[in-house]
């Protein structure tokens, strides 16, 4: 099955001469069309004092564009029964719509407005800004959040993964509109974009009427490649946090490879042996559905056992090293220290025995099967065609493909010896308080 | 496009011993097949002291099943690339398969395992208890389902099944014993009140002559009935929970509303819409967000169920914003029942409405959800096809009257939770 690739739809791709690059993926019986802007910018082009710019700015391109006063954006769009958003990451921030597909031309409308001459005004930022304090708030509610934050900031110290794409609590107070307006004039431009259009319209038409509304946007955009490198780590690092909740809660990371690195589809791998999630691969969605993975190593080891409730794996593709992580929420009763000890073990196995011949068949087999109906829905293609051309090329997509499928598990074994050093670990544990609230 | 081919439009089936078979037709191009089992097996059918037991059983029958532990029945699903889902209600449990269109009939059989042939093995039990205690746990402490089940538990008298979500506490999951959840199990997954929704590029008899075959085992029975004491009109309440050390307060303002088959419905739902159920449209979400900065969300909701429904305005808020917020809130919904919508704002909300429609259409996924709401609800087999037209009938005046009885304030409770102690 699909023994040359992922089975993606047929699209026509190309630039135009101010550097956009556009994809156009037609399904004639669609009865939406889906319009995905992918930026190359996220996290990792803020600094300490603006973090979370990325993510500020993706809300400000709601606020008003030369045709689009306030909320007009929201308006035009679900009026006619579309449905909108956007989404900031690390190394890229994604803006999508999707109508019937008669109402096509009101996102290439907006999109074309918006890519670089958002208003971003004094007032709409000051109005904004406590939106996002509480979109902030909202996700320190839990402690996963909290854990995953502190994570990173631990795990990187010159590189920009370190802060969260939400941006810490005083860069997010004390950025000034000017500061934001200065971001946004030197990284969204047509140089760093990707326009997809996925679903049911006329290819030919449809790339004239792209021409027509983004040929006349100046070529803009900054390099948004970081050229801050982060040294190897020397040593283990471990924080300890503690705050309201209700089980012990751990995350443990590893210092991991970069999306380019020849050893992505080994670490894939071992994160769908360990996790039992297959991510870009998942049968489903993109990211697949949230499911428990009962026979993926860490549910068997800790799971199963009665040592946690919860524990998987995470590992996504990142334009530079980034972190491998574990987490698990301990059984009640259960130590943390036990939690963390019996996690070692597992990652230990796998890195002296490697994986058996029957785990390699099962995750590449519920892989292959995965892919099959990836792209059902002009959504899901938008997405999956963008995601991979803003990380690269869409041809990442079948090379990673590939080579998961080639991958020997002698490999694999050899990844998770280089993965899981005892030196490049960052551990952050979490101890709840407890309380469950006064009337 | 035929009727048989419209993904908009169902085909009622035979009735296997009571059980209700309904075809639905994939979206054009879709590859992928959707079947969804759902029985009467909700959290309002547990036993006296025994909460919790539906909820058990749900997950549970997703676990293990028939000849496959769950180790087995895991590796059965990624090899055939598809994925199992289940879902609990006060009033019903479902189980939904997905996966290549090409697979249907023996994902079908995985389905019907999966629902007559749960395996129960003691160490699955010892598991998805302490999942549920956790689960509970964590209702209590998180504020945002703390703040959903407090609103429930001051709306709903106690013994109505609407009033709880389903965890049961600490001690009734405690002492629930595998036997019991067998009996339960038994006596709820049956074919009497429960429907069988396919969508497969497959005749209407086909999948009737698999689901006799699959399905053949269960034998007729009757829907259980359950035990609803009267939600007697309250007079507004007001509670908060004090949960220090969290960052954000969520705010709940809501009430006992109509059931999915009132005929007010349509126009319940459309002011619903208006009030903070179309989010970026909404009044809520313009006013608390937009306009006042106040919040990340602001939205409301209307559950219209089978033997009754409830409405909630939500909205999530700093420590030092809340109070400004739940008065906004409140005057929002009393709105609705105040004055009369403008019929340019009505238009825009219903014609939104209508337009989304296509986009429930984009994949198997989301058409089948169309088709196990219309059945669960034994609405008529074009009742999507209809929609617009129902909505297009519903004027100013009919909305403003909806919200006298459905989102009606003067009854509701309200209720913060989160670090509300803290100025």
């Amino acid at each position: 099955m699909q023994p040359h690739g992922v089975p993606r739809p047929p699209t026509r791709s190309f630039s135009l001469p101010n550097g956009l690059r556009v994809v156009l993926a037609p399904s004639r019986s669609s009865p939406t069309a889906s319009v995905w802007v992918w930026y190359r910018v996220g996290s990792k082009n803020e600094r300490p004092g603006i973090t979370g710019a990325s993510h500020w700015v993706e809300h400000m391109l709601f606020q008003g564009s030369p045709r689009y006063g306030k909320g007009e954006i929201d308006r035009a769009v679900v009026s006619v029964g579309g449905e909108l958003n956007a989404f900031t990451d690390a190394d890229f921030t994604a803006y999508f719509t999707t109508v019937p597909r008669e109402h096509l031309a009101v996102p290439l409308d907006i999109e074309s407005d918006r890519m670089t001459r958002a208003l971003i005004t004094d007032q709409e930022v000051e109005r904004e800004r406590t939106v996002i304090h509480s979109e902030r708030e909202g996700n320190e509610n839990w402690p996963e959040f909290r854990v995953e934050e502190e994570l990173f900031q631990l795990g990187f110290r010159v590189h920009p993964y370190r802060w969260d794409a939400l941006g810490r609590r005083r860069d997010i107070e004390q950025m000034s509109p000017a500061e934001l307006r200065e971001y946004y004039r030197r990284f969204y431009g047509t140089r760093n974009a990707i326009l997809v259009i996925a679903g049911g319209f006329d290819p030919r038409a449809t790339a004239a009427e792209v021409r027509r509304r983004f040929s006349p946007l100046p070529a803009s955009g900054e390099s948004v490649d970081v050229k801050d490198v982060e040294p190897e780590p020397r040593g283990e690092r471990r924080s300890e946090l503690s705050g309201p909740g209700t089980t012990p809660y751990l995350q443990i990371g590893w210092r991991s490879p970069a999306l380019a690195d020849p050893e992505t589809p080994a670490t894939m791998l071992l994160d769908a042996l360990l996790g039992g999630e297959t991510r870009m691969f998942a049968a489903g969605s993109v990211w697949g559905r949230s499911a428990e993975h009962p026979s993926a190593r860490l549910y068997r080891a800790l799971v199963d056992t009665g040592l946690a409730v919860h524990a998987t794996s995470d590992w996504r593709p990142r334009a530079y090293p980034g972190l491998f992580t574990v987490q698990a929420q301990a059984a009640r009763g259960v130590s943390l220290d036990r939690l963390e000890s019996a996690i070692g073990a597992v990652v230990a196995r796998l890195a002296r025995y490697g994986p058996t011949a029957a785990e390699m068949d099962d995750v590449r087999t519920k892989i292959r099967r995965g892919v099959a109906l990836s792209y059902e829905g002009a959504s899901r293609a938008g997405f999956r065609l963008g995601y991979f051309s803003v990380l690269r090329s869409m041809a990442l997509e079948d090379e990673l493909f590939r080579g998961i499928l080639r991958v020997p598990a002698r490999e694999v074994r050899e990844r998770a010896r280089a993965l899981f050093r005892d030196e490049a670990r960052v551990v952050v544990r979490y101890e709840p308080t407890g309380e469950a609230g006064r009337d | 496009m035929t009727d048989a081919n419209d993904p908009m439009r169902v085909e009622y089936g035979a009735e296997l011993a009571g059980l209700q078979v309904v075809r639905q037709s994939p979206p054009p191009a879709a590859a992928s097949f959707s079947a969804t089992y759902v029985g009467p097996a909700g959290w309002g059918f547990d036993p006296p002291g025994r909460e919790g037991t539906a909820r058990l059983v749900n997950q549970l029958i997703a676990s293990a099943a028939g000849k496959y532990d769950r180790v087995e029945l895991a590796r059965r699903l990624d090899r055939a690339g598809a994925t199992l889902s289940h879902q609990c209600s006060p009033e019903s449990a479902e189980a939904t398969i997905w996966g290549p269109a090409t697979e249907w009939l023996p994902l079908l059989g995985i389905l019907a395992d999966v629902v007559l042939r749960p395996r129960f093995d003691p160490a699955d039990v010892a598991r998805v208890r302490r999942q549920v205690l956790e689960r509970q746990l964590r209702e209590l402490a998180q504020p945002a389902p703390r703040a959903d089940r407090e609103m429930l538990r001051a709306v709903f008298p106690k013994g109505h099944p609407y009033r709880e979500t389903g965890l049961g506490d600490r001690r009734t999951v405690g002492r629930l014993g595998r036997s019991e959840l067998v009996r339960f199990h038994r006596e709820h997954y049956t074919s009497g009140g429960a429907i069988l929704v396919v969508t497969a590029p497959a005749r209407l008899a086909s999948i009737e002559r698999a689901a006799r075959r699959l399905f053949g085992r269960f034998e007729r029975s009757r829907a259980p009935q359950p035990t609803l004491p009267p939600v007697a009109a309250r007079s507004a309440t007001v509670r908060s929970i004090d949960l220090p050390g969290r960052s954000q307060v969520e705010v709940r303002v809501g009430g006992p509303s109509v059931a999915r088959s009132d005929p007010e419905y349509p126009a319940a739902f459309l002011a619903n819409e208006l009030l903070g159920g179309r989010p970026l449209l909404s009044r809520l979400f313009q006013r608390i967000r937009e306009r006042g900065g106040l919040a990340y969300h602001a939205s409301s909701e209307l559950e219209a169920m089978r033997w009754g429904g409830y409405w909630m305005a939500q909205a999530g808020t700093g420590a030092d914003r809340w109070r400004r917020v739940v008065p906004m809130l409140a005057d929002e919904v009393d709105r609705l029942r105040r004055t009369t919508v403008r019929p340019a704002e009505l238009r825009v909300i219903r014609e939104s409405a209508i337009g989304e429609i296509p986009l429930a259409l984009e994949s198997t996924i989301e058409a089948h959800d169309l088709a196990v709401d219309l059945a669960y609800h034994h609405l008529p087999a074009d009742y999507w096809a209809r929609w617009p037209g129902l909505l297009r009938a519903v004027g100013p005046a009919d909305v403003r009257r909806a919200a006298e009885t459905a989102i009606d304030r003067r009854t509701a409770a309200t209720v913060v939770a989160g670090p509300v102690g803290q100025r």
